[in-house]
């Protein structure tokens, strides 16, 4: 680990994620097998296996981001996608598309060629969870039937009475058998039990040290912005269940608590107001976002990123890892939605939150009103509600983001003086 | 023997009478669609300037969304069939046309003799039809008809991306409040209305020769968005604004000869 | 009137005004009502809880004002017409309603209900093949069961669960019996007619629809079959309404010969299996067996050939994907669907449904078009 000795977390992040790209795009030349899998599906299965990982939502996040999007979106509803499909499904069956061009006939299309995004190798199998939302079995599954590759399904029921029932937790377990007998027969290998214990606690070692560094955002004034949150997910991600993610966290933890010692915040002083913002980043206006809370003094230091990957459970307890999986809050009913938002806002001391009304995400949407008005009875935080959407940056206007953002600062400036 | 097409769109009348299913002996354009005066009013313009009345007509056929509202049509034929006959009559090389009306765009596909083989129309949303443009128009307070003109000067294309009509609108504004020249802005609205009518052509396969029709098709501005989206060349039929018309008055030349 | 116009007329009014048609059979059977809301729902149970199962599918024509506070403009009309009437009280006579959870809609929707009656949630396992997943089905219906049985004040047994399973195969096979003859016969049984046969399934005790329905498929079997000059198509996707739409395919001459509509064929595409096990188990392995649906995840997509058959079965001119604006289940499997049509020169038309149509004009445009191709 040489390379990244002396390195900033920052510049770790840059640097395991491209040389995860790379050693996908590399062992893919040399014949070795590559996963396409949903951002919180079970890593652990494939990492044992030894088969590379790609993330098609920071995938296509990362093309949004990158003022990418369009010219995928365009080719997927070239291809007959309506638009009101996921803009992050969209992307991605876009570039497969393109990458099934580029494999059929050798050349490079323009768009792929053009796309700002990292290149990822086409996938010899696929994983989806559907912790996030069930677009995502109706996405792998065109995946699995175009690119004729097995397709695993780690179904988790959504939990419309919390906590999550036992039987649940067997269901999903005996899924984590099958898909391993899924990747024996693809491998053509035995599946290594005492290697899974040892990915099993990486991921877990990742995790606390993702929970140490977003914890920071706790302390006031916060020395991390959740927009930097943002961007290190990606590692949460993608590198879960290597060391890559446990170095950089803890890097990031550290230097943050740093930060906070010499009394310094994620705004050189100029913290004013803590908000929360719910829901999934409008990756082709990040800057803008970010840029337009910064000038009224909000920094972004509640999220309910954090707890999503913070997926804790018993090394070789396979039903708590279903479970670990199961309890993402969007896959549980409004009351622990309700309670989960509520702990994110007192845990950071936010005093003001804005519900991402996304255009792309129906699960992240059709229960904001509610959500946000019980949040409110609860906790007296007022919220504020925008239209956008993840990446299709056609589903977003500035002025309207604008405009609630400084009604909601307006609303958090009267409230601290009462 | 004389023949008339009307096609009553959502914003505008047409009217062509065909002579022996061959010559143009009237063509005639009201800017004002179904439910208001501009039917009653097209027919009557076209019967003073050509001389002739409803009695010299062989067969009259209606097209357009108020097609089942004209009395005096024999038959009503879908303005997918009658753009297609029209545009063949006139481009017998067409492939491919792209029809952006008020609130309809839609891209066809022919065969060689000209039978529609498939074809495309928008969603419900304005984007991407000439309702989009004249609301664009409005906000920025240059006239439709000079909105290719500032197009022509634009130095550069400004990004009008918003799907939704409402956003757009914002979005011209706040180019306008930053003073961006309304000639980039302008190009950038054609380039959106262009984005949206490839979305629909690109699925034809786009078999050249491709034609234009349709009231936008008289806006240069749109047209070469729409090439340079395409990377292909476009061809804008004659008289795009009366091709369904044509097309209603070619079906009611072939429905007189059956008769005869 | 001949008996097969009396039938079809009595299908009709029932299709058309369900609130009456409710409340006749709870007057006739003395059953109390229990709401069911799309998609797929083992109402048997209801069923052998002494209830009557009633569909809740929205309503067509229906403005929407009340349901946008709470549902945004992107959610399917279906629910949107749900959403408008649980906050008009329009289901507040109902025991219970059961709703399923097969999209990211309906999770929310079983979240957010509003009307007065208890709303009883299940979910549906999408890993499909396992036997674990028929288990897990087991103990979701067990709750459903058991939230029943509070709501109702009754004591649900195996027995009343396996009689009607019983029922609702017999009504099944002969709803199906009932497509396969009407198919020949598209004077009588209109694109119309025949929706409503298949609607009334939901406001009816389901003997009394069995029994209609064998009756009508006697009539029709007896006429002679008459050469059908129009073309014929097969509908799939969510539904096929509102009945205007319908309309307008019978004006251009096309005839419904199959459908693969969820509201319609998909709800009697699969018995419930025989055997001595629990009924719970023999329900939850009719969702095992259920096949071509964009809300049971399929890793081979058998839908799309299952559609290519279809077409060639029935000698259907063309096929209609009948797209529900914002169901994205069914956004998802057009693409792959389309292409497979274009390979194999099956020639199609999507149409966009929205229950709160207000661009019929259009609807009529691309049926007008697409009849003239043909």
């Amino acid at each position: 680990m040489s390379e990244v000795e002396g390195m900033t977390a920052k510049q770790k992040l840059v640097y395991y994620q491209d040389k995860m790209y790379k050693d996908a795009l590399e062992g893919k030349a040399k014949g070795e097998l590559v996963c396409w899998s949903s951002s919180i599906a079970p890593c652990e299965f494939c990492e044992t296996m030894g088969i590379h990982m790609i993330y098609p939502e920071n995938h296509a996040a990362a093309v949004g981001a990158k003022h990418g999007a369009l010219a995928m979106i365009e080719i997927a509803e070239r291809r007959g996608y309506s638009l009101d499909i996921c803009s992050y499904a969209r992307i991605n069956l876009a570039y497969m598309d393109l990458l099934v061009e580029e494999a059929k006939t050798g050349v490079t299309p323009k768009e792929l060629e053009e796309c700002p995004g990292p290149r990822i190798p086409l996938p010899d199998v696929i994983i989806t969870c559907n912790n996030i939302c069930n677009t995502l079995l109706k996405w792998y599954e065109n995946l699995a039937v175009e690119l004729n590759i097995p397709y695993i399904i780690i179904d988790v029921p959504y939990v419309h009475h919390w906590p999550i029932p036992e039987y649940t937790k067997e269901y999903i377990a005996d899924q984590f058998e099958y898909a391993i007998k899924q990747l024996e027969d693809l491998c053509g290998k035995p599946f290594d039990r005492q290697k899974f214990i040892e990915v099993q606690e990486q991921c877990q070692r990742s995790v606390d040290a993702w929970d140490r560094a977003m914890g920071k955002a706790c302390i006031v004034p916060s020395p991390l912005n959740g927009f930097d949150m943002f961007n290190f997910m990606a590692l949460i991600v993608c590198a879960r269940a290597k060391y890559a993610a446990e170095d950089t966290f803890n890097t990031l933890a550290d230097e943050l608590q740093a930060k906070a010692d010499r009394g310094e915040d994620a705004f050189k002083g100029g913290e004013k107001f803590r908000i929360a913002w719910e829901g999934i980043a409008c990756w082709p206006y990040l800057s803008h976002t970010y840029k337009s809370l910064k000038s009224l003094g909000c920094n972004m230091v509640g999220s309910t990123y954090p707890g999503a990957w913070s997926i804790h459970y018993t090394v070789g307890n396979m039903k708590e890892m279903g479970a670990a999986y199961c309890k993402m809050y969007s896959n549980t009913e409004l009351a622990h939605k309700v309670d989960v938002i509520t702990d994110v806002l007192t845990s950071t001391s936010s005093t003001g939150i804005t519900y991402h009304l996304n255009r792309s995400c129906k699960l992240m949407s059709f229960l904001n009103v509610e959500t946000a008005e019980i949040v409110k009875e609860r906790t007296g935080v007022p919220y504020v509600s925008f239209d956008g959407d993840q990446t299709d940056p056609r589903n977003f206007s500035p002025a309207q983001f604008d405009t609630r953002v400084e009604a909601l600062a307006e609303i958090m400036e009267e409230n601290k003086n009462k | 023997m004389y023949t008339l097409g009307i096609d009553i769109g959502s914003a505008s009348s047409k009217v062509v009478i065909l002579k022996d299913g061959r010559d143009i002996v009237a063509e005639e354009v009201v800017q004002f669609g179904t439910g208001s005066s501009g039917p009653d009013r097209v027919l009557h313009q076209a019967f003073t300037k050509s001389g002739l009345t409803f009695d010299d007509m062989a067969k009259v056929v209606a097209t357009g969304y108020g097609r089942f509202s004209v009395e005096q049509a024999q038959k009503q034929i879908s303005e997918i069939s009658c753009h297609a006959k029209g545009i063949f009559f006139l481009v017998p090389t067409a492939r491919t046309i792209i029809d952006i009306g008020g609130q309809d765009a839609k891209a066809i596909k022919l065969d060689k003799r000209g039978m529609v083989s498939q074809f495309f129309m928008n969603d419900k949303c304005a984007a991407g039809t000439g309702r989009f443009l004249e609301v664009m128009s409005r906000v920025l307070e240059v006239p439709l008809d000079k909105m290719a003109e500032y197009d022509s000067k634009a130095s550069e294309v400004v990004s009008v991306s918003s799907t939704c009509t409402v956003f757009a609108e914002s979005e011209v504004i706040s180019h306008l409040s930053n003073n961006v020249p309304k000639e980039n802005i302008i190009a950038g609205v054609h380039a959106s209305v262009a984005s949206k009518a490839c979305g629909l052509a690109y699925r034809t396969g786009l078999e050249e020769d491709i034609v234009m029709s349709g009231g936008v098709a008289q806006n240069e501005g749109v047209v070469r968005a729409i090439s340079k989206e395409l990377q292909k060349k476009v061809i804008v039929a004659p008289h795009p604004q009366v091709v369904g018309a044509l097309g209603a008055a070619l079906f009611a030349y072939d429905e007189a000869k059956k008769v005869q | 009137m001949s008996k097969v116009e009396t039938i079809v007329a009595n299908f009709k009014a029932i299709a058309s005004n369900p609130k009456k048609a409710i409340a006749d059979a709870q007057a006739k059977t003395g059953k109390p009502a229990v709401g069911v809301l799309p998609v797929y729902t083992p109402e048997e149970i209801i069923y052998a809880a002494g209830a009557l199962p009633v569909g809740c599918w929205g309503k067509a024509t229906k403005t929407i004002s009340k349901a946008r506070t709470y549902l945004p403009a992107f959610a399917c009309s279906i629910m949107q017409s749900i959403m408008e009437m649980e906050l008009e009280g329009v289901y507040d006579d109902l025991k219970a309603v059961v709703v399923s959870s097969p999209c990211d809609t309906l999770k929310c929707m079983g979240q957010k209900w509003k009307g007065k009656c208890p709303v009883i949630q299940f979910v549906h396992p999408q890993n499909r093949g396992l036997a674990s997943a028929n288990t897990f089905l087991v103990e979701e219906y067990k709750l459903v069961r058991q939230r029943l049985e509070e709501a109702l004040g009754v004591k649900i047994t195996d027995e009343a669960i396996n009689e009607a399973i019983e029922v609702y195969n017999e009504n099944r096979q002969a709803t199906r019996k009932f497509l396969e003859v009407a198919a020949s016969y598209p004077q009588i049984i209109t694109p119309v007619v025949r929706h409503a046969i298949m609607k009334s399934r939901f406001f009816m005790d389901k003997k009394d629809h069995t029994a209609a329905i064998k009756e009508l498929t006697a009539e029709l079997e007896a006429m002679p079959v008459e050469a059908w000059n129009g073309k014929k198509v097969i509908l799939t996707g969510i539904t096929a309404e509102p009945d205007e739409f319908l309309e307008i395919l019978e004006e251009f001459g096309l005839a419904v010969v199959a459908d693969d509509l969820a509201q319609e064929s998909r709800q009697v595409r699969v018995d419930v299996p025989d055997g001595d096990e629990d009924p719970l188990m023999r329900l939850a392995k009719q969702w095992q067996n259920m096949y071509g649906c964009s809300l049971a995840t399929d890793r081979d997509k058998k839908r799309i050939p299952m559609l290519v058959e279809m077409v060639e079965k029935y000698g259907a001119d063309a096929l209609i994907y009948c797209q529900m604006k914002f169901c994205d289940p069914e956004e998802f499997d057009y693409p792959l669907l389309y292409t497979q049509l274009e390979n194999k020169d099956i020639r199609n038309l999507m149409i966009e449904i929205d229950q709160q149509a207000n661009s019929l004009e259009q609807i009529r445009t691309r049926v007008q078009s697409f009849a003239e191709m043909m």
